[in-house]
């Protein structure tokens, strides 16, 4: 049972990631691998607040998210100058660069060994310390950055990251600031990761960089591009289905041994159908043309 | 009266100059008219007008406010709206959605707004809804309102951007091409509703290729090649001048 | 001190520039983002292994059957993930994912064969040759010597014959070919064959110097995408002088700053290079205003 909760809260884990990376994709059309650097951002902003500042919980979260988006004006504000495949590599250059920082810079972060001992978050009293308490905790922040995304997209602000996505130059032409817009959705996108950083902190107990690669950044990328973007729907069910993907060929006996790799061969695949066969996704709303 | 004036401007290209020393003035209630050969430079006009290109010479003002350098999004927001030769919709939003992002002053546009205050931006919606509406009906798209703005034929993507592009509101129209590729049995409608928009105070720019519409609709007519202005003045005057035929029939 | 790492920096240049020239066939005629260079550069490395070390054919047979094997492949990757999606129009971005969805196939197929682990085909002590101070292994002169070939025959092929010609005019204007009277899909197979062989040869080159694993694929993509961009996108030279260039500035950084912060550093040039100088040294300041019509 404590299994098919920690399958949820993954799932809870992940759906926040999926959802705020496809206000970038999705709704702004802006192709970023650097997700899970602010992933990482988030969850070690967290856990140094609360371990070595001493910081408790609810203010090591905001401080995290704040952290996060700070830290997405370094990455938005230059690279929005670029265009197509130089914007994909402006990411992943600052995704390797935040990675290598979070790994080497060992007196700050602990670098590989990692940090262990990370305490379950608690707040007004209340201790989290239960897996069964965790999925509901982690259900409920799933449920409301769902919800609070869900009305930042079915907003005018949504409506015009849309008009940007579809055409930026008549969308300047009429009169919208597009480079304030882009930088917003970087920033909301990054302190959305954040949260999802602090959640599988204090989940897992324990974080080391190797969480938060660039074949992390990836891997979120192709949980929205098989979901669907540009909805909500098609990130949740994105979300869904790469984690019991694992599950599923756990259950087809297939031998732990190449269990990884024929997981990732199989969300390879995926991502290459999808991308030639159905664009939109499972259940999304926009074609990745 | 002229709301916007060019004055002396150039734009060079890897050392061609596509607009050589180039002076125009437009005024308010009134259709002016860019014509000339394909390549004399008329969409860079466009291009530096409206700020996607920055003059390499002279300057461009609108109602004595210096508009070089500018963004094209201040540009827009000073009172410059565009229409581009390439329609350029929104096609994975409907005709509605079209017109309602194109709108001013969204307050619902900064995104902590419908977090915290989603009845002030109901309310700015349901006003511009109606103003959609409205000018959907203006243009005689209504019935396609809640269709995928990539449904509609050219000529209605077309109506849709001018729909948009009145939806912001601006006093000064940029039309590139308003007519072309358009159904012939459409052009009449483009042409009632460019005319109205004169009609109400705004000054209208359009870049022509066919002749008959700049004769019917328009009030002055601008001549340019090789990126030079050559000839000016009422329609009549400048489709009758000899050399302006020549280098139509000449291309 | 210095002088060995510049010549160490050197050959590392040399390898990028391979690995980079490879890239850059490819980039420049057909505008793909060909991420599963990378996965090429290790499969490549790999079959060279089964030939050689596992199976035991000779040294240049196993070479030679590596390398047809891997240019086959660059075709039926081109071939099966990238033309149908050239005929829809697809946009970069959807290039890009795809060639990442591939490389992850194609990384995790070796590692399930070939398990994780680095594996050395060339193992024992390497004869080493000093020159004035600089003390350089065997396979450090055989890489730059291959370079020095490989560049040599890239120049003349460039300059002197039509298949040159055109490749450089594709550049421009990778439409106009079709135009001219030249088969497109001739054009893609020579540069995805001969793009895919040059990771190939790079990827044998470090295997033996220094082994590999399923995951070497990735620097070496990253590498080569740098070096590219330093040079100068769209040129074939660029490439050349971005990887050596690249692989003198990583020994220099080291020289000066631990080598740990190797691929910060190589990102934080690359994206100061994005930003400040995007067509690389050898490029041609592009037009970027947004000119609509």
């Amino acid at each position: 049972m404590n299994y098919l909760l920690h399958i949820f809260i993954m799932i809870n884990i992940y759906s926040i990631l999926a959802l705020s990376l496809n206000l970038l994709v999705g709704y702004a059309g802006l192709l970023s691998i650097s997700h899970a650097a602010f992933y990482g951002i988030g969850a070690y902003i967290g856990t140094l607040s609360i371990m070595n500042l001493g910081i408790p919980f609810l203010p090591s979260v905001l401080l995290a998210v704040v952290g996060s988006v700070l830290l997405s004006f370094i990455i938005s504000i230059p690279s929005l100058r670029l265009k197509g495949d130089y914007f994909v590599l402006g990411s992943i250059g600052f995704q390797i660069i935040a990675f290598s920082i979070l790994y080497n810079w060992v007196g700050l972060t602990r670098g590989p060994y990692g940090i262990p001992g990370i305490p379950r978050p608690s707040f007004f009293g209340l201790t989290i310390d239960s897996i069964p308490a965790f999925f509901i905790f982690s259900l409920l922040t799933a449920v409301l950055c769902a919800v609070l995304i869900y009305i930042i997209t079915y907003s005018p602000f949504g409506r015009l990251l849309k008009a940007i996505r579809e055409d930026e130059t008549a969308a300047e032409a009429l009169g919208k600031n597009v480079t304030r817009c882009k930088i917003t959705a970087f920033a909301l996108a990054a302190g959305f990761a954040a949260i999802s950083g602090v959640l599988f902190a204090g989940y897992m107990r324990y974080i080391d960089p190797t969480s938060f690669t660039m074949m992390e950044s990836v891997y979120i990328l192709s949980i929205i591009i098989i979901g669907g973007t540009g909805n909500l729907s098609g990130p949740i069910t994105g979300a869904v289905l790469m984690i019991f993907l694992p599950e599923i060929l756990r259950f087809l006996q297939i031998p732990d041994s190449i269990a990884a790799n024929m997981r990732q061969i199989i969300y390879g695949l995926l991502l290459i159908v999808i991308l030639r066969y159905w664009p939109q996704g499972l259940l999304g709303d926009h074609k990745l043309k | 009266m002229s709301i916007l004036e060019l004055v002396g401007v150039s734009k060079s290209f890897d050392g061609v100059k596509a607009v050589d020393s180039v002076s125009l003035d437009f005024s308010a209630n009134k259709i002016t008219a860019l014509i000339g050969p394909n390549g004399a430079g008329k969409t860079t006009v466009f291009n530096l007008i409206s700020g996607f290109l920055k003059p390499d010479e002279g300057y461009i003002r609108l109602k004595e406010k210096n508009l070089n350098g500018l963004t094209p999004f201040r540009i827009a927001r000073a009172g410059i709206g565009r229409l581009f030769q390439d329609v350029r919709i929104f096609k994975e939003m409907t005709v509605l959605e079209n017109v309602m992002a194109a709108f001013d002053n969204q307050v619902g546009e900064k995104w902590w707004v419908p977090l915290i205050e989603p009845f002030r931006v109901k309310k700015q919606e349901r006003e511009f809804l109606q103003r959609a509406d409205e000018l959907l009906q203006f243009v005689g798209l209504l019935e396609k309102r809640d269709d995928f703005a990539e449904s509609l034929s050219y000529g209605q993507q077309k109506l849709l951007s001018i729909a948009r592009l009145l939806a912001s509101d601006t006093e000064i129209l940029l039309l590139d091409e308003p007519t072309a590729g358009v159904s012939p049995a459409m052009v009449p409608q483009i042409l009632e509703v460019i005319i109205s928009l004169r009609n109400r105070g705004k000054a209208v720019i359009i870049i022509e290729h066919n002749l008959n519409v700049v004769s019917e609709i328009g009030d002055w007519v601008f001549f340019m090649d090789e990126g030079q202005v050559t000839y000016f003045g009422l329609p009549a005057d400048v489709l009758g001048n000899a050399e302006v035929r020549q280098a139509y029939i000449g291309l | 001190m210095l002088p060995q790492l510049l010549a160490n920096g050197l050959v590392t240049g040399c390898s990028y520039a391979l690995v980079a020239l490879g890239f850059a066939l490819i980039y420049n005629t057909t505008r793909i983002f060909h991420f599963a260079h990378g996965a090429v550069y290790t499969l490549g490395a790999y079959l060279f292994f089964t030939f050689w070390s596992l199976w035991h054919i000779p040294f240049i047979l196993s070479l030679f059957l590596a390398f047809i094997a891997i240019a086959f492949i660059g075709i039926l990757i081109d071939e099966t993930v990238y033309l149908p999606l050239v005929r829809r129009g697809s946009s970069p971005l959807v290039y890009i994912v795809s060639s990442l969805g591939l490389y992850i196939i194609i990384i995790n197929i070796i590692a399930m064969l070939y398990g994780n682990e680095t594996k050395i085909p060339l193992s024992g002590l390497q004869p080493t040759y000093t020159f004035g101070g600089i003390i350089l292994a065997r396979i450090q002169l055989l890489i730059f010597l291959c370079f020095i070939v490989i560049s040599a025959v890239v120049f003349l092929v460039l300059r002197k014959t039509r298949l040159g010609i055109t490749l450089r005019a594709m550049r421009d204007d990778s439409e106009l070919i079709s135009v001219m009277g030249i088969d497109p899909i001739f054009i893609r197979r020579i540069v995805f064959s001969l793009g895919s062989v040059l990771a190939a040869m790079a990827a044998v080159l470090n295997s033996l110097d220094v082994g590999m694993d399923p995951h070497v694929g990735m620097s070496a993509i990253l590498s080569g995408v740098v070096a590219v961009i330093i040079g100068g996108v769209g040129i074939f030279e660029g490439a050349i002088l971005g990887g050596i260039l690249l692989g003198i500035l990583q020994s220099l950084a080291i020289w000066q700053i631990s080598a740990r912060w190797q691929d910060p550093i190589t990102f934080l040039i690359l994206i100061l290079f994005l930003l400040f100088r995007p067509q690389g040294i050898l490029g041609k300041r592009r037009r970027m205003e947004e000119a609509s019509a």
